[in-house]
């Protein structure tokens, strides 16, 4: 690790204040990025803790009826606040990692860094959630922009991620069983006005939307609609752990799965 | 008498209170130097340049070494002296030691070890056994080749003809405590050494020969490991060499343990195996003629691989007799980390491959896979009174052919007239109801498109002793002290498995005191010399011995003492529950050792041992290679996802021959250890090295290990007991590697429930990943 300075600031504006630095970098839970820092892979002057902002935790219902969780809220109380609200959410929640990524790591530092192995993603994705930063509201649609790449500017702190409530929705994890990062991760959310297929693990370009099994869905939401449909493996990451074939595979199964537990 | 009495491990209470000490752990001396290695970056070349200047100038550096910076030996090969501590112009494998780093912390070494500035001129490397058969890159001068009989001849005069290939994978020891050393200058040059070991004796050898002393000079004390498997039985030369080294140049304490990484990166694992075969059987599925061609990758130097591939080849047979074999064995040499001993030591390959066979073989005549394995039986061991051996439990006798036939010789010419299988497998299949189970689990899967179970039931006859003779010895020293305490050494060394506790049981069963009156110390070259490995199986066979024939010693010395002076016999002074009887006067075991004391009796023995009967010439192929066989089998239920490839092993049922137990607790243990890690290995464990040679999987966070909640959800584990018809320590059966050997079910288990897919059959490898389980379902159905 080299060397850098630390604050913790109490306020957003604060933050935000402390961030106009150039090298200076935000720190959520820390689940990546202090593995990356003592790899010596980042240089940051100074660290910015998002932790201490009272603003940007929790979880609550709004007058539109989307789940808000604040950008440093822990997987842990997502898993347990979110649980009667948005059960799909609750459980891919409780599902990340190990106690100790689910109690550090937070949503909204999952969301910024868009590991292309991370489930937050997924869930953001097909929920067609709004990720809200200091100075702004982004589609998720808008957000994803490829591999550990997203909309945020330097500087733009996640502060709070709506998620509208579907009808019906399900994540379903093939893990990998050393990590337990996703293999191949599939959310599917069921609306009023259609079904959402978010795939997370798979690709080289990171989450994306399986449009064609969304289209089906929305026609027929049950696991016999996606008889027949497959995922190409061109695009998919092939590496120690599976092949793009494989990982192209599982999405169609993962897919069937979720659709037959949210049903 | 604690003998065979199930008492917990000795250091049971310090391992679960985290209060058991090991290397890292033991206070050092103010002043100690850390070490840490440069590690090669390619697979191959030649060193151009080496830049230490930022090395030399980080922070906390105290000495940089090369291999020019040795004062003698630079060498830390178990076998032939192919292995330099530090590389000497040729690099061999991405993670070969280039150079150490003295500093005042591991942090400050590691640091620096990193800036090292390296220019190489690369060459090719030899990754893979395609490329090492092309380049004829191999150990020895060609194939090792054991054959009997007309094995090709056989096969083609035979009805039915299978052949295929098996490819299984290393695996990484993952032993709790990585690899460290310290070493402590002494007086006029003398080196102690305290080394994570299971070889002091060899640790004591080359700390010899790199400082230029005498094995006097050099004392390894080893108090235990957590976890060896083989991975510590040569893998710790270079530490122990490199702190020796560095403590004889600094005058300091040195010490020096690898990183999680550095460890997985540096050092050897088990030797992957690739197995082709060919078999001919009638239409019972008995084999006719076999043969195999085994191809292990053994890494850059040859370090044990001669003996592991000479072990795979003696378990090519495994509990099956064959008339008509060839066994051909390729050791390639290839720009990867040298492949060393692991638990099986070879043995686990050889046994795949032919269990494999058995499952093919099944599969092409229809037939119960575990009835070929029992038409292809060795025949059962005559028992004393001249019949066979009587099932222990209510099992069906074995086939009339088996009662006719003769006693039946391996292909290596060892007599095999110690075969419980029939018997073993009879009762094990009854405890399991295995035969109701698989027609449950046939109707099971005829209504069930999506999940698929299998069922296998696969058997291990593993041979017992280091196939290099003369390593069959064991010593040991035991003091009775005045106050009736007693302290034991020997030349085992303690890695989790509980040889302290069991030589300890020896011990209080020939004075007739406690345990707690008995006391184990560490292992010690000063007190033991010229040790073997603790492996092989073969640490409470040949230490148990040691120590008895010590403490008889001992108490006959006791005896005649207490004895003359009450005008007794001394063989009727008897030991016995913490006293000793001399006619009608009686004292506690205190007592009687103050009066031989005071009596002027030597109260210090050392004992001896070495296995008898035994001789092997590995180039022939011929001989008794070991004194005995120990056997088990096991049956695993598992259930597949057919979609994705998924499993889970819903049940695995055991029954392992550890003779007359020494510790039946222990021997469990050892047994459940055993076959996790075995089905680990075929299940979970993969190691993957990329196209530049780098091992990509040196982290828990990439290679998986099964954890205790991996092991089957139902496990039932028993002991078939009976004695050891050899006269081994107690009538005990070594428990080492055999139940390794055991996890082969799992496998087997899949691809049976693989073959309930479709028509062909799975020819499913190891490790059978999700992955890899989905290619074999779908190559059954025929839409690979």
């Amino acid at each position: 690790m080299y060397a850098f300075d630390f604050e913790k600031p109490t306020t957003v504006a604060e933050a935000v204040a402390a961030l106009a630095d150039d090298e200076a970098q935000p720190l959520s839970g820390g689940q990546t990025l202090i593995p990356t820092l003592k790899q010596r892979l980042a240089m940051p002057s100074k660290l910015v803790s998002l932790t201490g902002i009272a603003e940007m935790q929790g979880v609550c219902t709004n007058d539109a009826g989307q789940l808000c969780i604040g950008g440093a809220t822990p997987h842990a109380v997502v898993a347990a606040e979110a649980a009667s609200k948005y059960p799909a959410l609750s459980a891919l929640a409780s599902n990340i990692g190990d106690p100790a990524v689910r109690n550090r790591g937070t949503i909204g530092g999952s969301v910024a860094n868009n590991d292309p192995a991370a489930c937050y993603p997924s869930a953001v994705l097909a929920s067609g959630a709004t990720v809200v930063t200091n100075n702004r509201e982004i589609a998720a649609d808008d957000y994803f922009q490829g591999l550990f790449s997203t909309a945020l500017e330097e500087g733009e702190i996640i502060t709070e991620v709506r998620f509208p409530v579907p009808q019906a929705a399900n994540y379903q994890k093939f893990v990998q069983p050393a990590s337990r990062f996703a293999l191949v991760g599939v959310f599917v959310a069921k609306f009023a006005d259609g079904v959402r297929v978010a795939v997370t693990g798979a690709s080289n370009d990171g989450v994306f939307r399986w449009t064609e099994a969304e289209k089906a869905l929305s026609a027929n939401f049950s696991p016999d609609a996606l008889n027949g449909l497959s995922v190409s493996a061109d695009g998919m990451i092939g590496d120690l752990h599976g092949t793009p074939e494989y990982r192209a595979h599982l999405i169609a199964v993962m897919t069937k799965r979720a659709v037959a537990a949210a049903s | 008498m604690s003998v065979h009495r199930p008492t917990p491990h000795d250091s049971a209470r310090l391992h679960v209170t985290g209060a058991a000490r090991y290397v890292d752990d033991i206070p050092t001396p103010a002043g100690c130097l850390h070490l840490a290695f440069g590690q090669s970056t390619i697979a191959h070349g030649t060193i151009t340049a080496m830049d230490l200047t930022a090395v030399r100038a980080s922070e906390g550096v105290i000495a940089v070494l090369t291999a020019n910076d040795l004062p003698h030996a630079n060498d830390v090969s178990p076998s032939i002296h192919d292995e330099p501590l530090l590389a000497t112009g040729t690099v061999h494998y991405v993670g070969q030691p280039l150079f150490a780093v003295v500093a005042t912390s591991h942090t400050a070494a590691r640091k620096a070890a990193r800036l090292a500035e390296v220019t190489y001129d690369t060459k090719p490397a030899i990754l893979t056994i395609e490329e090492a058969m092309a380049a004829n890159s191999r150990f020895e001068e060609g194939p090792r080749v054991y054959t009997r009989g007309d094995a090709s001849g056989a096969i083609d005069a035979s009805a039915h003809v299978i052949d295929g290939v098996i490819d299984m994978g290393g695996q990484e020891h993952f032993y709790l405590e990585g690899q460290a050393a310290l070493a402590l200058p002494q007086d006029d040059g003398d080196m102690v050494v305290h080394s994570s070991t299971q070889h002091p004796s060899e640790i004591q050898h080359k700390v010899a020969d790199a400082l230029g002393l005498p094995m006097h000079g050099v004392k390894v004390e080893v108090r235990r490991m957590g976890g060896g498997f083989g991975g510590k039985e040569s893998q710790g030369n270079a530490l122990a060499v490199a702190c020796a080294v560095a403590a004889s140049l600094t005058g300091k304490p040195c010490k020096m343990r690898y990183d999680r990484d550095d460890d997985m990166v540096i050092t050897g694992k088990r030797h992957d195996f690739r197995i082709s075969y060919r078999a001919g059987f009638d239409h019972a599925g008995r084999v006719q003629g076999i043969e195999f061609v085994h191809y292990t990758r053994c890494g850059w130097a040859q370090d044990l691989s001669l003996p592991v591939a000479d072990r795979a080849m003696l378990h090519a047979d495994n509990a099956y007799f064959f008339e008509n074999i060839r066994i051909e064995s390729h050791r390639l040499r290839t720009n990867t980390q040298s492949a060393t001993a692991f638990r099986g030591f070879g043995g686990p390959q050889g046994i795949v491959g032919v269990e494999r066979v058995m499952d093919q073989i099944a599969h092409h005549l229809g037939l119960d896979p575990l009835e070929v394995r029992k038409v292809n039986y060795y025949a059962e061991m005559e028992s004393a009174d001249g019949g066979l051996s009587a099932p222990r439990a209510a099992a069906p006798l074995p086939p009339e052919s088996i009662l006719t036939k003769k006693k039946q010789v391996t292909p290596y010419g060892q007599e095999v007239t110690d075969f419980v299988l029939h018997g073993l497998t009879a009762d094990l299949a009854a405890r399991c109801d295995y035969e109701a189970r698989r027609v449950a689990v046939a109707e099971w899967n005829a209504g069930s498109p999506v999940l698929k179970r299998g069922m296998a039931i696969t058997p291990v006859k593993f041979g017992i002793s280091f196939t290099l003779s003369h390593l069959n010895q064991a010593g040991a020293l035991v003091h009775v002290y005045q106050d009736g305490s007693v302290a034991l050494n020997h030349g085992g060394t303690e890695m989790g498995q509980g040889l302290y506790q069991k030589v300890a049981q020896v011990a209080s069963g020939v004075f007739g005191i406690g345990l707690e009156q008995v006391r184990l110390t560490a292992t010690d070259t000063s007190k033991v010399p010229n040790t073997s490995a603790t492996a092989a199986s073969s640490g409470s066979d040949l230490n148990g011995m040691a120590v008895l024939a010590a403490c008889e010693a001992l108490r006959a010395r006791m005896a005649d003492h207490l004895a003359a002076v009450r005008q007794g016999e001394p063989a009727d002074v008897v030991f016995e529950g913490g006293l000793v009887r001399v006619g009608a006067d009686e004292m506690t075991f205190c007592a009687a050792a103050k009066e031989c004391y005071e009596g002027r009796v030597s109260l210090s023995a050392t004992g001896f041992y070495k296995t008898p009967d035994i001789s092997w010439d590995r180039i022939k192929g011929n001989g008794r290679p070991f004194y005995y066989f120990a056997y088990g089998a096991a049956c695993s239920e598992v259930v597949i996802d057919t979609l994705t490839g998924e499993y889970k092993v819903l049940r695995t049922d055991i029954l392992h021959d550890a003779g007359r137990s020494l510790n039946p607790a222990l021997d469990i243990g050892q047994i459940e250890g055993g076959f996790v890690q075995g089905a680990g290995w075929l299940t979970t464990e993969e190691l993957v090295w990329d196209d530049k040679g780098r091992l990509r999987t040196h982290a828990p966070s990439t290679y998986k290990i099964p954890a205790a909640s991996d092991r089957p959800k139902v496990f039932n584990v028993a002991l078939f007991e009976g004695d050891n018809p050899e006269a081994t320590i107690h009538r005990s059966k070594a428990v080492g590697e055999p139940p390794f050997c055991l996890g082969i079910s799992v496998l087997m288990a899949l691809s049976d429930a693989v073959a309930a897919c479709g028509a062909a059959y799975p020819a499913l490898d190891a490790p059978a990943t999700p992955e890899r389980v989905l290619k074999a379902v779908m190559r059954v159905r025929g839409d690979a």
